[in-house]
């Protein structure tokens, strides 16, 4: 995935770097086209300059030729015209070729053969009009003015191949140019086709496997529902068998139970009437006089050594049978308390915290006076839950608050609520007797109990309060130093609906 | 109770079933008492070989029910006897271990007559078998199927 994305990154990269060396070199291309155009219109006007100049040196010529022949004044104007235009010709000419040396090398000879011819025109018309015609015919038909036009010719001969071959370069340099250019836009314009149809390819196949990726995504979450569901109905399948169980078990457990309460108390009659036999027959070994035969009086028969100990056995042995069989009946009677409370179904209301709790505090008044304690109920938050299980919760702590108070001090029981992030955080705080903290766990077991065993109970609260705040979705804590008190903190949903935790216990 | 009022004692647990019988008869109830162990044998007694309940016919029963048998409960007993025409006006006692709450109302709505948790305590145990002895001395039972 990761190099994809890499790969992309590339690729775009790539694109934009083929896109401006284009560009860049498109802009150099142009304006090299540009600067090859002008060099070709240079020598075009170069062209043209010289063929002027030649020009103007051919009608100050034939001027000065039909002025000598004629006399007329007409050609000598033509004469000054044409030959007024040559010296600027000439400059322009040299200015614009001043780049080129070989054309300026020609040149610097022409420009003075120019000058040269002019004066001898100059000269000759003069010479005509101060009717000295043979003189001038004699300049004319001297030989040097021919061979100096001869020799401009050639140079202007040579100017013009010099520029020709010049527009020949400089026409195929600007060819060159723009073919360049053009190509250099055809490769660079397929070049960003075959990296866009490279792009869409990879989006293509990306998007391909994402779809795929999330189809499989999407199959996993199914898979985990259903894994989840079925998790779910096992371990609720499970926890009802171990309800049923306990419920079996501690049912069965009780039948015996009866028969050996029953039985041992049918002991204990048959002991007395036993023991009223023994004492009887004891009596009538030793000849007593005048008793009665008392063996079915309810008074205790009086018993002497040896046969009073082992009444006195008897009685002890009874008495533990009985108060073991108590004890177990107790146990089984928490059990199934507490496998009936598993199975109760929760009903979310919404309740009034602070009335509920006043309640239990009304029907804990007489304990609490007696103990001398006072229980304070600071603001609390309303939460949606299960009004038993929530009577049962703070019952069971406000009770244990006021059984395991310090003997001697004034009671001080304080219930405080705050909510955080949706749970309402309650705190049950005594000033009782403490929980030493290693004990902290311990008093959360069924049938467990810590610290001085001085008052009547089986183990059965906490942990009942514990499993009752673990179905409603909440937790449970203790905070406490042995003689300081102990605080009881729960921690409930605010609200509570049967999806939190119901299903699944 | 008049005399030929017969108490049928359907209840698994020997030892149960003799010390209910010493209580009852401890009250002064000298009624002829039928144990049963089993729910079939029970049944079998009940409703005859037939299975209509017809050989009580005019017969004066009283049934003393534990729930929990080895080989049926004791609900289906009682609903059995509830729906035969000849034995639904017999005083149905169940006298068990169970003290759900919802177990106790399904045998009231199925037309149960006393129902009476086993304590575990011998006492009270002794006790109230003995007050049901004192119950059965006063109350009439009717006639199967008059």
């Amino acid at each position: 995935m990761r190099r994809r994305a890499i790969g992309q990154i590339l690729l775009l990269a790539a694109g934009l770097a083929v896109l401006t060396v284009i560009s860049a070199g498109s802009v150099y291309l142009v304006n090299r086209a540009r600067e090859d155009a002008r060099w070709v219109v240079r020598t075009v006007e170069n062209e043209n300059q010289i063929s002027f100049t030649q020009l103007q040196l051919r009608r100050a010529e034939s001027a000065q030729r039909g002025f000598v022949l004629t006399l007329q004044p007409n050609f000598q104007t033509d004469f000054e015209e044409a030959a007024s235009q040559i010296p600027p010709a000439l400059t322009r000419l040299s200015e614009l070729t001043s780049d080129n040396p070989t054309q300026k090398r020609v040149l610097d000879q022409m420009i003075p053969l120019s000058h040269q011819r002019i004066e001898e025109f100059r000269k000759t018309i003069e010479l005509a009009r101060t009717q000295r015609l043979n003189d001038a015919a004699q300049i004319v038909r001297e030989d040097v003015g021919r061979a100096a036009m001869n020799h401009i010719y050639d140079l202007a001969g040579e100017m013009r191949a010099e520029e020709d071959r010049l527009f020949v370069l400089r026409t195929t340099n600007a060819d060159r140019s723009q073919t360049l250019a053009a190509s250099m836009t055809g490769i660079g314009s397929g070049l960003v086709v075959v990296l866009a149809g490279i792009s869409i390819f990879l989006v293509r196949r990306s998007s391909r496997a994402r779809d795929q990726a999330e189809a499989l995504l999407r199959d996993n979450n199914i898979n985990l529902e259903a894994t989840v569901d079925e998790r779910t109905a096992d371990l609720r399948e499970a926890n009802d068998e171990i309800q049923r169980f306990a419920y079996i078990v501690s049912h069965d457990l009780r039948s015996p139970l009866v028969n050996i309460m029953g039985f041992t108390s049918e002991l204990e009659e048959l002991r007395g009437d036993i023991f009223k036999r023994i004492a009887a027959l004891a009596r009538a070994g030793t000849s007593t006089p005048l008793v009665p035969d008392n063996a079915t009086d309810s008074a205790e028969p009086v018993l002497e050594g040896t046969d009073k100990q082992l009444s006195e056995e008897f009685t002890e042995a009874l008495g533990f049978i009985k108060s073991s069989i108590g004890k177990m009946d107790r146990l089984i009677s928490a059990i199934l308390n507490l496998t009936r409370e598993g199975r109760r179904e929760f009903q979310p209301v919404r309740i009034d915290t602070r009335e509920l709790i006043e309640g239990i505090v009304a029907t804990v008044a007489h304990q609490a006076a007696e103990a001398d304690a006072q229980i304070r109920i600071e603001p609390l938050p309303n939460i949606v839950s299960d009004r038993l299980a929530l009577e049962q919760i703070f019952s069971n702590l406000i009770d244990n608050a006021l059984k395991y108070l310090k003997d001697g001090v004034p009671g001080d029981i304080l219930i405080r609520g705050r909510t955080k992030l949706g749970f309402a955080i309650f705190d049950v705080s005594d000033n009782g007797r403490g929980i030493d903290p290693k004990d902290h766990q311990r008093i959360f077991d069924l049938f467990r109990r810590a610290g001085t065993q001085d008052k009547p109970g089986q183990g059965i609260g906490l942990a009942h309060v514990r499993a009752l705040v673990r179905r409603l979705g909440g937790t449970m804590s203790v905070a406490s130093e042995l003689h300081t008190g102990s605080t009881f903190t729960i921690t409930l949903p605010i609200n509570w609906t049967f999806s939190n935790r119901n299903k699944a216990s | 109770m008049s005399k030929p009022v017969t108490i049928i004692m359907i209840e698994d647990d020997e030892g149960h079933a003799r010390l209910i019988e010493r209580n009852i008869r401890r009250s002064g109830v000298n009624n002829e008492i039928l144990p049963f162990t089993n729910g079939t044998d029970a049944v079998n007694y009940l409703f005859g070989s037939d299975g209509t309940g017809l050989n009580h016919k005019g017969e004066a029963l009283l049934i003393l029910l534990d729930l929990n048998l080895p080989d049926m409960t004791g609900i289906d007993i009682l609903r059995r006897v509830k729906d035969n025409k000849y034995l639904k006006a017999t005083p149905v006692v169940v006298l068990t271990t169970t003290d759900d709450s919802h177990e106790i109302k399904r045998c009231y709505e199925l037309g149960c007559n006393v129902y009476i948790t086993k304590p575990v305590n011998y006492e009270s145990f002794a006790n109230a078998i003995r007050q049901l002895g004192l119950f059965f001395s006063v109350i009439q039972v009717p006639a199967a199927a008059t």
